[in-house]
């Protein structure tokens, strides 16, 4: 393999790892740049997708958990791939305006840090919850091999520079681009949009205007919501699937949120591939022998995406696209 | 003396003479209960007949099923939650990223002892000083932002730590393994930690380890005391209220949450210390941000903005923890009536629905309900005062 395409297979590696990051860190934006609402449960509904997804997808045979016990051992619609890229969405996008509406409506007056807690507090519930029913083993998501029966995605594909690369990867890629640029346009230039970037400058003054601001919010939401909900069912066949993978997320898509800036969905995007390109390159890089010295750079990858974090930080602390207005 | 003592005692149920009687008597303790010697002397004795109560009383600790150990390890935790109390409670800031510290402050003391010195002074001195650099590093960076954000970027931190400590730094750390081969010497090289004390302080007390952790609790919970009550700790309640008025007034707001920040780390070191002196052995889970979490979760369910809210929230966690959870069957007391089946499987879960609750409509955490409770009673038996 030439240079050049071990470098493009890393960009690839980065993209694709960057896109499960997006997928969370715009969401997570959009709710605390418009709701000024801190999510900490919101790798619960990565959660949430990743076995939602596996249940509408596969099969699955349970081998502990107090469903195993109770003699549900075996569970699973088994209606493919493309079923569960479509309903759990809007399974999701459901469990978020519930949580809108029961949980996040009665603290947004409330300090931040009770923001933080309640939701820590919540992730910490549906965690223990699905740990209690499934089990706390991994449960294999295998990756899907065709679409409608027709389209391929799984095994390997020949690209022109790259070489052969994991299709899979490649529509990872894809549907985040698909979905965040639907996102994007619907903030940016709609209605709907225009309402709720009103109601991140003032709501009050949305109210004023006749506007039931809450609904907007509500949907805001759902949508972040939904988002992480797909994360969860195309990064599920990626990583692996077990109760601790939400929070073991929360933490680089939280990051992605601050580097790039709050509020801006440009901001996520960028933020994202930093991240997943940083890992990637880390992981990607062939090790380095200085004298007798072997200096292997594949066990810093986790470290070197907090110190990129930190470096962009100190730099510009309200992040790449961050505004100062926004941040407090 | 003894006259109003008694007096005192039976004045609940007795007419309104005796009521003033008791006034006094409650005049006179409000007015001591604030006093440092007195929070620093009842700190102690309660410290002193812990174990024995916890461990080896005859009823109580049957019902209880405590043992020593468990009795040390609760309190190295109270002075890790103390700490956070300052920075979470006092200050108003909530850092996810305490492991940093407690796990830091653990292989530090670690690995001091395996290559400098075992004693267990120089392994507390040790991982506090580590714990308070690191705390002036991170919250140097952490503070840059405010809010949310600083929450999310301790978290950041230490989860780096964590992973730092997992692969790269695994010829320091022991890596998955945790580190391991630490023998600690005896104190003032006479004294083992494991034996017992002599006679009486045996019986009560328990061991040199106990005694040497409680010590360090007493002086910990006076030092966060007079941290507390100075004008320097009412500093921090004041950015905690609002900080923008307290930069008006033209305080350094950023120095002195720096300060909290570094303050919270060197208990979080004296803690994590403590822990490896306690178990020589530090595991790699010390530094995840779950060990966090469980900090905040003690804190928050004793009861924030307390000195003593966090200690007992630490005990709780840590009995539900190591010994309700083995409960595999639980009852309602004197029944036969059962609650929950296989209630091991279940603790987390139901801890993690009370910590909801606890935040959703009771903030203050089961130290606000004590005092909610004490100023009732205080109400109740002293209506008439004037």
């Amino acid at each position: 393999m030439s240079i050049v395409s071990e470098l493009a297979v890393i960009l690839l590696n980065g993209l694709q790892q960057g896109a499960i990051y997006v997928l969370l860190a715009v969401g997570l934006s959009i709710i605390l740049g418009t709701l000024k609402f801190v999510n900490f449960a919101h790798g619960a509904l990565y959660l949430v997708g990743t076995y939602a997804g596996l249940f509408i997808a596969l099969d699955v045979t349970l081998s502990s958990g107090k469903l195993q016990e109770w003699g549900y051992g075996e569970f699973g619609l088994g209606w493919g791939f493309l079923a569960a890229l479509i309903l759990v969405p809007l399974f999701v996008f459901a469990v978020g305006l519930l949580m809108e509406r029961f949980l996040a409506r009665s603290f947004y007056d409330r300090p931040d840090t009770d923001q933080i807690l309640v939701t820590f507090g919540l992730a910490i519930v549906v965690q223990e919850l699905f740990r209690v029913l499934f089990g706390s083993n991994s449960l294999p998501f295998t990756q899907p091999e065709y679409i409608l029966s027709v389209i391929p995605v799984s095994g390997p594909m020949q690209l022109p520079i790259v070489g052969s690369f994991p299709r899979w990867r490649l529509w990872v890629i894809a549907i985040t681009a698909v979905l965040v640029g639907i996102v994007y346009l619907l903030v940016e230039h709609t209605d709907f949009g225009l309402v709720v970037r009103a109601g991140t400058r003032d709501a009050e003054m949305v109210r004023l205007l006749g506007i039931k601001i809450s609904r907007p919010y509500l949907v805001v939401f759902g949508i972040g919501a939904a988002l992480a909900g797909v994360a969860g069912v195309v990064g599920g066949p990626l990583n692996v699937v077990n109760p601790t993978v939400g929070m073991n997320i929360l933490v680089p898509a939280f990051l992605t949120v601050v580097i790039g800036g709050v509020g801006t969905i440009t901001g996520a995007v960028v933020g994202g591939l930093i991240i997943g390109l940083t890992q990637a390159t880390l992981i990607g890089l062939p090790s380095v022998t200085i004298a007798s010295f072997t200096l292997n750079f594949s066990p810093w990858s986790q470290v070197g995406l907090y110190a990129i974090a930190a470096i962009i930080l100190l730099v510009r602390p309200q992040g790449i696209f961050g505004n100062e207005e926004v941040a407090p | 003396m003894s006259d109003r003592n008694t007096t005192g005692e039976s004045s609940t149920k007795s007419d309104g003479g005796t009521v003033i009687a008791d006034n006094t008597l409650v005049a006179r303790w409000e007015e001591i209960r604030e006093r440092e010697a007195t929070v620093v002397g009842v700190t102690a004795i309660c410290v002193a007949i812990f174990p024995w109560l916890f461990s080896r009383a005859p009823v109580i600790s049957d019902v209880l099923l405590g043992y020593q150990s468990l009795a040390t390890l609760i309190l190295i935790w109270g002075i890790f939650a103390v700490g956070f109390d300052l920075l979470l409670g006092y200050t108003g800031l909530l850092s996810f990223g305490h492991a940093a510290f407690w796990g830091g402050a653990a292989y530090a003391a670690g690995i001091v002892a395996n290559t400098v010195s075992a004693d267990p002074i120089v392994m507390v001195v040790a991982g506090t000083a580590f714990a308070v650099l690191l705390a002036w590093v991170l919250g140097f960076l952490s503070l840059r932002r405010g809010g949310i954000y600083f929450s999310i970027l301790t978290l950041a931190f230490a989860q780096m730590l964590y992973y730092m400590s997992a692969a790269p730094l695994a010829f320091l750390t022991g890596g998955e393994n945790g580190l391991t081969g630490i023998s600690v010497t005896p104190l003032f090289g006479v004294f083992h930690l494991e034996s017992d004390l002599p006679s009486v302080a045996g019986t009560l007390i328990g061991n040199w380890m106990y005694l040497f952790v409680g010590v360090i609790a007493v002086l910990s919970v006076a030092a966060a005391y007079r941290i507390l009550n100075s004008p320097y700790g009412m500093v921090f309640r004041a950015i905690r209220e609002n900080e923008q008025r307290a930069e008006f007034v033209g305080l350094n707001v950023w120095r002195y949450k720096l300060m909290a920040f570094i303050i919270s780390g060197a208990f979080a070191g004296i803690a994590g210390s403590l822990f490896t002196i306690h178990g020589s052995y530090v595991p790699l889970q010390s530094l995840y941000w779950t060990e966090s979490g469980e900090i905040v979760i003690m804190t928050v369910l004793g009861g924030t903005a307390s000195l003593f809210g966090p200690i007992l929230g630490a005990g709780l966690y840590l009995y539900v923890e190591n010994i309700v959870s083995g409960v595999q069957q639980l009852t309602i007391p004197f029944t036969d009536i059962v609650l929950i089946n296989d209630f091991g499987t279940y603790w987390h879960l139901l801890l993690g629905l009370v910590f909801l609750v606890v935040i959703w409509v009771a903030p203050r955490g089961i130290w606000g309900a004590v005092s909610d409770l004490r100023a009732l009673v205080r109400r109740l038996a002293g209506g008439d005062r004037r």
